[in-house]
């Protein structure tokens, strides 16, 4: 199974390089990967202190556990993104559960024209994350709404498709065909990315 | 949901597990069903491959510019620590020849064209008869001892290692809990705060005072008397504007019917409506679904 949404022989060898034990490939691997899992993290828990932490335990555990990274299991991205997926949906539900912790929420709007700080890619890195983006973005917003809704909130708010049947009135089948045809689409619109990375 | 999953219903199912959104017993029923079956197994990793790629659907945010780099040299730091404690998880044998085992033992590497132990066995040699042997069991003996010193001294400092990480871990949070706190008190009391009353719509008399500190853009809001909540329901705060309403995240109120919720949103004076409190399901929904349980206005007057 090729992985190319990223470049995957860079990708490779820093993950070498870290099973290793040279630092320098984590400190690599942190600015290839910063501002997507930042994204990706803020987008669930909101709070940037949170989202700094939760960054903190993903990167680590990447290099703690790089040894142990099977390439066949998809990509370096996919593997990163999981973990700090599930890291941030931990955070908010340790949150939930502890009650005189405060609920924060960041709410989406405040960070769409952040812009301009932080990592700066390089040229090709950044067009290669710009066309991700953007065939990510258009497979999404070509999904109807309905099944846009129930992958959302899945993915960043970590609610189960029970609780997402529960929550939009919907029979249990309903949302999980919803989500079935969401990934389908979405899976076939990066094969595109892959052909033409080839 | 049957403990047994036949291939159609697990296929059915794997855009949720991909997405981790299985509820328990399904998970298990697919989980078991996956060990067996290489055309699910396969399938599943296109639709996490399909998932993680929602990553890139989020806003994109970068870090902030000095946080990231403080990161940056922090893991960089713990990394070269790490490495010169010791193993990977992934590599439990790198103790053995790990660059800690030279730093801990290094007389027995210093070169020597016939090996570091050899000076030994020639001062015995000359005393002729087994002493050659017995040169060469004591050597051995040596090289156990000081294997066994150096690993002795490796699992005290990775101990103590561990400890300092964990101290400074516990740092880190209290003083990141002192800081909220003093933000937190900040955002009471500022000269500029502006303090909205929510009253009841029903007849039990919830209610909660939102402090609003439009300079730093966070919200502190405190409920009290709230109705106790059924299972996997959860309060929802709104910031009401000309848009519509924006959450402000929810919330579970302590068996006394208090809570405190804190957020962080910039709204301009003028966009401020209302605030109210609706019951939703667990975590929230993107919009209100139901009827607002307290509600406060926010007047253009200042
Ligand atoms: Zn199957």
């Amino acid at each position: 199974m090729p992985d190319t949404l990223v470049p995957a022989q860079a990708d490779r060898e820093l993950v070498r390089r870290m099973a290793a034990g040279d630092e320098a490939a984590l400190g690599a691997l942190h600015d290839r990967y910063a501002t997507l899992l930042h994204s990706l993290v803020i987008r669930i828990v909101g709070d940037p202190d949170d989202a700094e932490e939760v960054l903190e335990e993903t990167f680590w555990q990447a290099w703690r556990q790089a040894g142990r990274y099977e390439e066949g299991r998809g990509g370096l991205s996919t593997w990163l993104v999981m973990m700090a997926r599930s890291r941030a949906l931990d955070r908010i539900r340790s949150r939930r559960r502890v009650r005189e912790e405060r609920w924060e929420e960041l709410p989406e709007p405040s960070y769409v024209e952040a812009g301009g700080s932080g990592d700066v890619p390089s040229p090709l890195e950044s067009a290669q994350a710009d066309e991700v983006r953007r065939v990510v973005a258009s497979a999404v917003a070509r999904l109807p709404p309905e099944q846009r809704q129930t992958v959302e909130l899945a993915y960043f708010r970590g609610m189960s498709q029970t609780e997402i049947a529960e929550a939009t009135g919907q029979p249990l089948g309903t949302v999980k065909t919803r989500a079935r045809l969401a990934l389908t689409k979405l899976r076939d619109a990066l094969a595109v990315l892959r052909e033409d990375a080839r | 949901m049957s403990p047994e999953m036949g291939h159609d219903d697990v296929r059915t199912a794997l855009a949720a597990e991909a997405l981790g959104a299985l509820d328990g017993d399904e998970a298990e029923a697919v989980r078991a069903h996956l060990a067996d079956c290489a055309e699910c197994r396969s399938e599943l990793e296109e639709l996490r491959e399909a998932a993680a790629a929602l990553a890139h659907a989020a806003p994109p945010a970068p870090m902030d510019a000095d946080r990231s780099a403080r990161l940056r040299a922090r893991l960089v730091a713990r990394a070269a620590a790490d490495r010169a404690g010791g193993a990977h998880d992934a590599n439990p044998d790198a103790f053995s020849t790990g660059p800690a085992l030279k730093a801990v033992a290094p007389p027995l590497s210093v070169p020597d064209d016939r090996g570091g132990v050899i000076p030994i066995a020639r001062a015995r040699e000359r005393r002729g008869g087994m002493g050659g042997w017995l040169a060469a069991a004591a050597a051995v003996l040596l090289l156990i001892g000081v294997g066994a010193y150096a690993a002795r001294m490796k699992g005290r400092y990775d101990a103590l290692s561990e400890r300092y990480a964990s101290l400074d871990d516990e740092r880190t949070r209290l003083v990141r809990s002192v800081a909220r706190r003093d933000s937190t008190l900040a955002s009471l009391s500022g000269a500029g705060v502006q303090v909205i009353e929510l009253a009841s719509t029903q007849r039990r008399a919830p209610n909660g005072r939102m402090f609003w500190d439009p300079a730093t853009a966070r919200w502190t809001f405190f409920a009290h008397d709230m109705p106790a909540l059924k299972a996997g329901r959860d309060y929802q705060l709104w910031l009401i504007t000309p848009a519509g309403p924006v959450s402000a995240g929810t919330f579970r109120p302590s068996p006394d019917g208090g809570a405190v919720v804190q957020a962080t949103y910039p709204l301009p004076r003028d966009q401020l409506k209302a605030i109210a409190v609706t019951e939703e399901p667990a975590g929230g929904l993107p919009k209100p679904s139901g009827t607002p349980l307290i509600v406060g206005t926010y007047g253009t007057t200042e």
